[in-house]
C-alpha cells in the first residue's frame, strides 16, 4: 500500500519504519529544518537501539522516503498516518486540504496528541474539506527508550473508529503486529482518546504514590524496597510503575496529565488527586538536592556536585521535563558547581542549559565524580550500575551516594567505605 | 535650618479666616455648585496618576486664598525644604525625618540601595522558589511578624497590589501577618502551615517591640518542635528568620544571622517605614519591579510637594482643606472610604499615619495648643461602610468630612479570564455608589427630585463635605504616590498647627505600667497604691483564671 506519514515525532519515524519494514511504499513528511537537515544527510530524527537498524535499512530499500512539507508527494497515498507534535494545527489544516484533493485516500489515521474530541474535530475537517476517507484514532503508547518494539509487538493496541467506519484497513495494516492475539480494542473516538489520557495518569499517580510512601517509610525506618516487592506480588496491583525515584519526566507523561488535569478543570470537576500527582511529583524532582541539603545543613554554596544522567529515563537522548534539570537549578541557585555524565544526552542538555548557566559536561563518568562532594544517580542507566567504588571513592572529595532511582545496595556501598542514601530506603 | 517660628499664633490671617468661615456658615454645598459651574475646574488637581477633587468641600475662592496665606505665613516653604534637606524636624528626638530617601534614586543615596539590592536578592530567591528551608524545601509560605508601622503598612500596600503580578516564572508566597500581643494570630496562622516550608520576617524598627518579639518567640519554638531541632539551632535560625530593623546588635542578640538582617536607619519613622526592607511583604507580592516602582511612584510625588506652587500642590491642598473643616468650620471626625475592596486597610493604615502623627497637643515649643489637631479618622470599604455607618453620615446629628477614593481602570489585566465582563460590571456598580453617595452627602435632597414631598424622617440634609481621590489604576506605582502623598499632607498639617509629627511619646508610658500590671495580674493582693477600678479588674480577672 502507499502510506503517508506526517509529523516531526518519534511516533512518525516508528510508525514510517515498521509500515516500510512490512512491505508498504512510505513516505515521511517532516517540517522542522532540522529534521530536515538530518534526512537529507540519511539520520534519523530519534535514534534509539533497535530502532536505528531498522530505520537504516528501509530507507536503502527504497521503500522509506523522506519528503519535506510543501514537496510534491512520490505518489497519492492510500492511508495516512498523522503524528504531528501538539500545536501543528495549521499545518494538520494543510494536510487535511490534500487529503481532500486526493480521491485515493481511503484512511486518516490519527495518533497525534491532543485533547480529548480532536479526533471528531478532525473527522468534521475532513467532511467538510470533501473527503471521503474514514478517520480512525490510534493513540500513541509508544515507550520512548523502547519505541520500536512496543509499536512492533504491542500489549495492547487502542483503537477509535466511529461505527465500524475504517477498522478493517486499519487491522489489514496492524495485522504483521497483532499476530499472538488479538490485541485490538475497538472503541468510539473518544473513548480512544480518552483512555491514552487515562493510563498516563495512573502510571503517574502510582509512581507518586509511591514516591509519598518512600518519603514516610524513611521516617518509619523501614525499607521502602522491601514493601515494593511486597506491593507487587499482590495480583490486583502487579510489579510495574512501583519504582519510587527521584521524579518522573518527559515530554509524553507530564503532557499528558496535564492534559487530563487540563480536561478536568474546564468541566469543573475537581482535579485535585492529578494535580496532586503533579506536584507531588515536581517536589520529588528535587529530592536528591533535599538530601544533600541536609547532609551539608545548608552549608553548600561552593560545594560541587557530579550527576549521572540527565535523559529523563535511559534509552533517550531528551531531557524534556527531566529531573535532572530541576536539580540542577536548585544547586545553582545556591552557588553549587555542576559536573554532569550521560551516555547520551549531553547534547540536548547542553542546548537547555545555554544561558541558563555553567555546567561541566563530561564524557567519562568518573570524570565527573572528580574532587565532587556529592554523586547524585539520576537516570539508571545500565553503565551505572556496577562503579568501580574503589575509584570512586578515591576521586570524590566527600563520600555521598545520593541514588535517584535505588539501584545500589545500601550495605554493599557503605562496605566501601561511602555514605548512601537512597529513596526511601534505611 | 529648622525655621524659628513654630507656635501657631492668632494671626491676622487666621482670625480672617474665622471671619470668613462665620460668614460662609450658611451657604450650603448644593448652592455653590448652583452658582459657579466652574466649581470643578477650580478645585481639582490631577498629577501623577491622580485626581483630587476638593470641589464638594465648604470652600470658596476666598477661604483658599487665605488658606494657601496661611501656609506662607507658617512659613511651609521653610519646613518643606527644612525635611528635604534632611534637618532635625524630629524635635523631640533629635532626628531627621528622612522617609523621602528610601524612595531616592541609587547615586542619591546609595546607602538606601545597597539595602535595596540586598533585600532584592533574598526577595528573588523567595520568588523562584530557592530559598529552603532546614529540609531543603523551598518556601510557601511567609510570616511578616510585626506590629504597628511594620504591620499596617505592608499589609495594606501587599493586599492591595494582589492583583498585580510578579514576574513571570516567580511564583508568590503565600503572605500571612501575625501583630497581636495576645498571639491569637500567629496561633492561627502556625496552626496551617508547616514548619518545612515557612519563612518568618521579623520586622521591628528597635526589636525590642515586645509584641513582635513574644510572637518571633512563639513561632521559633513552634520550628523547633516541628522540625525536631533545638531553639537555638543554627540552620533553623539561618534558614527561616529574616530581620529587618534598624538595630543590627539586637537582631543579632535575638540570633538572627547577619547575612539575614535588613536595614533601615533611626531616621526612617515606623509609619513611614514600608519604602525600606519594611515593606518586603510588598516586594514578594508583586517582585522587585514592581517594589521599584511603588518608590518611584513616591518619588514622584515628593518632586510635587516640593516643587508645586501651593494652590496646585495635592497634599498641601489636601493638608489646608482639613486644617480648614477641623479648625474653622469645626468638623471633628473624617471618614476614610475606600470604594475599592483591594484598599480595605487602607482606613487602619491612615488611622496610623495620621492619629499617632498629629493627635498631638503640645507645640513644638512645648506650649499647649489653643486649637484642634488631628481629628478622629476612622473608615471602611465604602459599599461595605453604606451598609453600617453611611446613616450617620447622612442623617445623623455630627458634620463629618469624608474621604471617597476610587479607580477609574481595573480588571485590565487578565483579559482571558471569562468572568471578567462580570466583574467590570461589579467594578461600574462601585464607582457608581461612590458618585451617588458623596453627591446625595453633599447636595441632601436637592441631589433627589424637587417634586417629592419628603416627611422629616426621610430628609437628607446634606452639606457634609467631602473629597474625592481619583486613582487612575491600582498599581504599584500609583499606590506610592497616594501614600507619598497622605504622608506629605500629614507633615504640612503638623507645620501648621506648629507640632512634631514625627515622635509619639504618647504610646510610651503604657508599655511601662503594662510591665507593672504583669506583677499585679500574677499576685493582685500585693498591689499597692492601685486605683480602685484597675484594682478591682485585676483581681475579677485574676480570680476567673484560678477558678477554671
Amino acid at each position: 500500500m502507499q502510506i503517508t506519514v506526517y509529523g516531526d515525532t518519534l511516533c512518525a519515524q516508528v510508525t514510517a519504519t515498521a509500515m516500510a519494514q512490512t512491505g508498504h511504499r512510505v513516505c515521511w513528511v517532516v517540517q522542522e529544518a532540522r529534521s530536515r537537515e538530518k534526512l537529507e544527510e540519511g539520520r534519523p530524527l530519534f535514534r534509539e537501539q533497535g530502532l536505528d537498524r531498522v530505520f537504516a535499512e528501509q530507507l536503502e530499500s527504497g521503500r522509506l522516503v523522506a519528503c519535506f512539507r510543501g514537496d510534491a508527494l512520490p505518489a497519492p497515498a492510500e492511508a495516512v498516518f498523522l503524528a504531528l507534535s501538539p500545536g501543528d494545527e495549521d499545518w494538520s489544516l494543510e494536510i487535511i486540504q490534500q487529503i481532500a484533493g486526493n480521491a485515493e485516500c481511503q484512511l486518516v489515521i490519527n495518533q497525534t496528541v491532543g485533547p480529548v474530541g480532536a479526533a471528531e474535530r478532525l473527522r468534521d475537517q475532513l467532511r467538510e474539506a470533501g473527503s471521503g476517507a474514514a478517520l480512525v484514532a490510534l493513540p500513541d503508547l509508544i515507550q520512548e527508550g523502547n519505541a520500536f518494539q512496543t509499536f512492533t509487538r504491542p500489549e495492547s493496541i487502542l483503537l477509535g473508529c466511529e461505527q465500524g467506519e475504517g477498522e478493517a484497513q486499519v487491522r489489514e495494516l496492524l495485522r504483521p503486529f497483532n499476530r499472538r492475539k488479538d490485541v485490538i480494542q475497538v472503541m468510539t473516538l473518544r473513548e480512544a482518546e480518552f483512555a491514552k489520557l487515562a493510563i498516563s495518569g495512573i502510571l503517574a499517580t502510582r509512581i507518586s504514590f509511591m514516591n509519598d510512601m518512600a518519603n514516610l517509610s524513611e521516617s518509619l525506618g523501614v525499607d521502602i524496597d522491601a514493601v515494593r516487592v511486597a506491593m507487587g506480588a499482590d495480583s490486583r496491583i502487579g510489579e510495574s510503575y512501583l519504582y519510587p525515584g527521584c521524579g518522573f519526566g518527559g515530554a509524553g507523561l507530564d503532557r499528558n496529565v496535564l492534559a487530563l488535569v487540563d480536561a478536568l478543570s474546564e468541566r469543573s470537576a475537581e482535579p485535585g488527586l492529578l494535580a496532586q500527582v503533579l506536584q507531588t511529583n515536581e517536589r520529588q524532582k528535587e529530592v536528591l538536592f533535599r538530601k544533600f541539603w541536609q547532609y551539608f545543613e545548608g552549608n553548600v554554596t561552593g560545594k560541587r556536585v557530579a550527576i549521572w544522567g540527565a535523559a529523563f529515563k535511559p534509552g533517550t537522548r531528551r531531557v524534556d521535563n527531566a529531573p535532572a534539570l530541576k536539580l540542577i537549578e536548585a544547586l545553582w541557585a545556591q552557588g553549587v558547581e555542576v559536573a554532569v555524565h550521560d551516555p547520551k544526552a549531553l547534547p540536548a542538555l547542553q542546548a537547555w542549559a545555554e544561558g541558563r548557566g555553567e555546567l561541566q559536561l563530561c564524557d567519562d563518568p568518573y570524570e565527573a565524580v572528580a574532587g565532587s562532594d556529592a554523586l547524585m544517580l539520576v537516570t539508571e542507566w545500565k553503565l551505572y550500575w556496577g562503579p568501580d567504588w574503589r575509584r570512586l571513592r578515591a576521586a570524590m572529595r566527600q563520600p555521598l551516594i545520593l541514588d535517584g532511582r535505588n539501584i545500589y545496595d545500601p550495605d554493599f556501598v557503605r562496605g566501601q567505605g561511602l555514605v548512601y542514601r537512597g529513596i526511601g530506603r534505611v | 535650618m529648622v525655621p524659628e517660628q513654630d507656635v501657631l499664633t492668632i494671626s491676622t490671617i487666621w482670625s480672617q479666616l474665622a471671619r470668613r468661615a462665620a460668614q460662609d456658615k450658611s451657604l450650603h454645598l448644593a448652592d455653590l455648585f448652583a452658582s459657579d459651574k466652574d466649581r470643578f475646574e477650580r478645585f481639582s488637581l490631577s498629577g501623577a496618576g491622580l485626581l483630587a477633587d476638593f470641589s464638594k468641600q465648604r470652600l470658596t475662592d476666598e477661604s483658599r486664598d487665605l488658606l494657601v496665606k496661611l501656609a506662607d505665613e507658617r512659613q511651609l516653604k521653610h519646613w518643606v525644604d527644612a525635611l528635604f534637606g534632611g534637618a532635625e524636624v524630629n524635635c523631640t528626638e533629635g532626628r531627621s525625618a528622612k522617609h523621602w530617601c528610601l524612595r531616592e534614586p541609587a547615586d542619591k543615596a546609595p546607602l538606601v540601595h545597597e539595602q535595596l539590592s540586598r533585600m532584592e536578592s533574598m526577595v528573588n530567591r523567595i520568588l523562584q522558589g530557592h530559598w529552603r528551608g532546614v529540609q531543603g524545601d523551598a518556601i510557601t509560605d511567609v510570616v511578616n511578624v510585626g506590629v504597628g508601622g511594620s504591620d499596617l503598612g505592608p499589609l495594606m500596600a501587599a493586599f492591595a497590589l494582589q492583583s498585580s503580578q510578579p514576574p513571570q516564572g516567580q511564583s508568590r508566597p503565600r503572605l500571612h501577618f501575625a501583630s497581636s500581643m495576645d498571639g491569637s494570630q500567629v496561633s492561627q496562622v502556625l496552626q496551617e502551615l508547616n514548619p518545612r516550608t515557612t519563612l518568618f520576617l521579623v520586622s521591628s524598627k528597635s526589636f525590642t517591640t515586645v509584641d513582635t518579639l513574644h510572637n518571633a518567640n512563639t513561632a521559633r519554638q513552634w520550628l523547633a518542635r516541628g522540625l525536631g531541632l533545638d531553639y537555638d539551632d543554627a540552620s533553623l535560625l539561618r534558614c527561616h528568620f529574616i530581620g529587618i530593623s534598624a538595630n543590627a546588635e539586637r537582631m543579632s542578640e535575638w540570633g538572627i544571622v547577619p547575612t539575614n538582617q535588613l536595614l533601615f536607619w533611626e531616621w526612617v519613622g515606623g509609619r513611614y517605614s514600608l519604602w525600606s526592607a519594611i515593606g518586603m511583604p510588598i516586594a514578594l507580592t508583586v517582585g522587585m519591579d514592581g517594589f521599584r516602582e511603588m518608590l518611584a511612584g513616591a518619588h514622584e510625588m515628593d518632586q510635587h510637594c516640593r516643587t508645586q506652587p501651593w494652590r496646585d500642590n495635592i497634599p498641601v491642598m489636601l493638608a489646608l482643606v482639613d486644617v480648614w473643616n477641623i479648625n474653622f468650620l469645626d468638623i471633628r471626625a473624617r471618614a476614610v472610604l475606600p470604594y475599592d475592596g483591594r484598599l480595605k486597610h487602607l482606613p487602619a493604615y491612615l488611622e496610623q499615619l495620621e492619629m499617632e502623627s498629629n493627635g498631638k497637643s503640645v507645640s513644638r515649643s512645648g506650649e499647649p495648643v489653643e486649637y484642634d489637631t488631628c481629628p478622629v479618622i476612622w473608615g471602611e470599604v465604602g459599599p461595605n461602610a453604606q451598609h453600617a455607618f453611611f446613616q450617620l453620615l447622612h442623617q445623623g446629628t455630627q458634620a463629618i468630612a469624608c474621604e471617597f477614593l476610587m479607580t477609574a481602570r481595573r480588571y485590565t489585566e487578565d483579559e482571558h479570564s471569562e468572568s471578567v465582563c462580570e466583574l467590570e460590571c461589579q467594578h461600574a456598580l462601585s464607582n457608581a455608589n461612590c458618585l451617588a453617595q458623596s453627591r446625595l452627602l453633599a447636595l441632601g435632597e436637592r441631589a433627589l427630585d424637587p417634586s417629592l414631598a419628603l416627611p422629616a424622617y426621610k430628609r437628607y440634609h446634606g452639606n457634609q463635605p467631602s473629597t474625592t481621590l481619583v486613582l487612575d489604576e491600582l498599581s504599584p506605582r500609583v499606590l506610592g504616590t497616594l501614600l507619598a502623598m497622605y504622608e506629605h499632607k500629614v507633615f504640612v498639617q503638623a507645620v501648621i498647627w506648629g507640632i512634631n509629627p514625627f515622635d509619639q511619646w504618647g504610646v510610651e508610658m503604657g508599655k511601662v505600667i503594662a510591665t507593672d500590671m504583669l506583677a499585679v495580674l500574677a499576685d493582685p493582693e500585693s498591689a499597692t497604691g492601685l486605683d480602685a477600678s484597675s484594682m478591682a479588674l485585676a483581681r475579677y480577672v485574676a480570680n476567673k483564671q484560678r477558678s477554671s
